[in-house]
């Protein structure tokens, strides 16, 4: 397809010469793949934007237009691409691109994902082509009245829906799904003692110095490895901001899990303390914006038939600051490198001082003068 | 410089949110984008961290580090306290960043060397560098601004 046959969308027309000219590129190229992946005789991309939603990897919507004979059809999707720099790296899509191409046909709600790709030739780096599928994906912030994202309606609504899609997910079977390249931990205290090193490893790999209240969360954490029974596909950034809602109050729905990049193998319980964490209740009571945090895990229990220990939720709740922390760390590193231009990763620097007042408030620490 | 960083600082922030972002594709934002940019150019090589919240940081710890020897020479760890006050002394007195950050690294290890306790003799010391860490974890917060991000995700 040519650059004068491409239709530009608004926010391109608003954008630099520059970006212009590169998007017209990854546009162009686009196309070409997916007319040969597609089959089809002629295909146009639409409305190619590049999200501000998502921290690590590049997301970009679009349109495609694919023409078949005299048929022609619209569909929108979703590519992630790798970053040259990021929250995650090293980068490898291809274990998230597996998983999410082998949920395509589960009742979970992932994005079916048909596509990925390795060859720079098309879009410079590795990436994946999803199905956009319908809903918006509400901030984990408070109102400027310093309510919650999401209304009375919505959060009773969504709760149980959250519950079951987690039950759901953590019910698959990785085995069978052919999920075990993944990687199962140990039995035991493998589970927690895999994690609690992956992320004591990145944090190592910053080569920053390591803020106290984190370095004694992970000597915390490894004095306390809770043992767990079964082992279970854990999403691993499974919470508000990656859950996809069509929002229409009492009839809200859940659409879409997001963000599968942390998928990996271990204690289902993981993922159930990550999205109840301080981390996304932005500054109110609730687990993921939604219910106070016994609740969830009450529906959690139900929905799963699982008892909810008490003790290995806290655990995973403080190894959800230290996880965020290594993220961080991360992103400080790429940017003070210089090896990324994208400036959210320097507003980590300000940022991690929220996460260490709250890593410190968990661990117990303001006990000690009075709080 | 007669403005201060603070207020230069300020000021780009103004411009940034008020005369580029309403408008940000003409050419008059663009320009004041390049303006910003020329600001922080030089201004790159004419500041340095504030030495205050450094002192504060280094004195808090530095006073932890102090209580958690005395406790260790208390339990009868001669060893282990000599070791917390040999890493507090090597903290250098100058530049502030460098002796808050080797205090801090000091304050790492002493959490390890108190595990060597039993933990009831270990609690005092412990406590010490817990009230360091939430009065540090305090003062940096005081410093915070209210964060933009709803804004930079929403684009």
């Amino acid at each position: 397809m040519s650059g004068e046959e491409r239709r530009v969308s608004g926010e391109e027309r608003r954008a630099s010469g520059e970006e212009r000219r590169a998007s017209a590129s990854l546009e162009d190229r686009l196309a070409a793949f997916l007319a040969a992946r597609l089959g089809a005789d002629a295909v146009r991309v639409l409305a190619f934007e590049r999200s501000t939603e998502g921290f690590s990897q590049e997301t970009f919507r679009f349109d495609v237009e694919v023409a078949c004979g005299k048929q022609r059809e619209t569909k929108s999707y979703v590519a992630k691409r790798e970053p040259v720099a990021g929250l995650l790296e090293p980068y490898d899509l291809e274990p998230e691109f597996r998983v999410l191409h082998a949920l395509s046909q589960d009742p979970l709600p992932s994005p079916p994902t048909p596509f990925f790709e390795r060859d720079p030739a098309v879009l410079d780096r590795p990436f994946y082509v999803m199905e956009c599928l319908p809903g918006e994906v509400p901030v984990p912030a408070p109102k400027p009245d310093g309510s919650g994202p999401l209304d009375d309606a919505e959060r009773k609504a969504l709760a149980p829906q959250v519950a079951s899609a987690l039950a759901r997910l953590h019910a698959i079977d990785w085995k069978a799904a052919g999920l075990g390249f993944l990687g199962a931990p140990g039995p035991g205290r493998g589970a927690a003692e895999r994690e609690v090193e992956r992320w004591a490893a990145r944090i190592r790999a910053a080569a920053l110095p390591t803020p106290p209240v984190l370095a004694e969360a992970v000597l915390w954490l490894r004095e306390n490895l809770p043992a767990c029974d079964e082992i279970t596909l854990v999403h691993g950034d499974f919470r508000i901001g990656n859950w996809l809602i069509e929002r229409a109050g009492e009839r809200s729905r859940l659409t879409g899990l997001l963000d599968w990049e942390m998928v990996h193998l271990g204690d289902p319980l993981e993922d159930l303390a990550w999205c109840s964490c301080l981390l996304w209740r932005a500054s109110g009571p609730n687990a993921g914006c939604l219910v106070p945090p016994d609740e969830l895990a009450a529906l959690y229990a139900v929905a799963s038939g699982r008892t909810v220990d008490a003790a290995r939720v806290a655990f995973y709740e403080v190894l959800a600051l230290v996880k965020m922390s290594a993220i961080m760390l991360t992103g400080i590193r790429a940017f003070r490198d210089g090896r990324t231009t994208d400036l959210r990763m320097a507003i980590f620097d300000h940022q991690i001082g929220f996460l260490m007042a709250g890593l410190a408030m968990m661990r117990g620490h303001f006990a000690a003068i009075g709080g | 410089m007669l403005i201060p960083p603070e207020a230069l600082i300020d000021g780009c922030m103004r411009t940034l949110l008020e005369a580029v972002l309403p408008d940000v594709g003409s050419r008059f934002a663009r320009g004041q984008l390049y303006a910003v940019a020329d600001v922080l150019q030089n201004l790159r090589d004419r500041i340095e961290p504030k030495r205050a919240p450094l002192e504060e940081e280094a004195r808090s710890a530095g006073e932890a580090l102090a209580r958690v020897a005395a406790v260790l020479g208390e339990a009868g760890r001669a060893d282990l306290a000599a070791a917390v006050r040999d890493a507090a002394a090597a903290a250098p007195e100058a530049p502030p960043a460098e002796r808050a950050e080797a205090l801090e690294r000091a304050v790492v290890e002493a959490f390890a060397q108190i595990s060597a306790l039993p933990a009831e003799r270990a609690e005092p010391a412990r406590r010490a560098l817990a009230a360091h860490l939430a009065q540090q974890a305090l003062r940096e917060v005081a410093l915070l601004k209210a964060s933009l991000l709803t804004e930079i995700s929403k684009g």
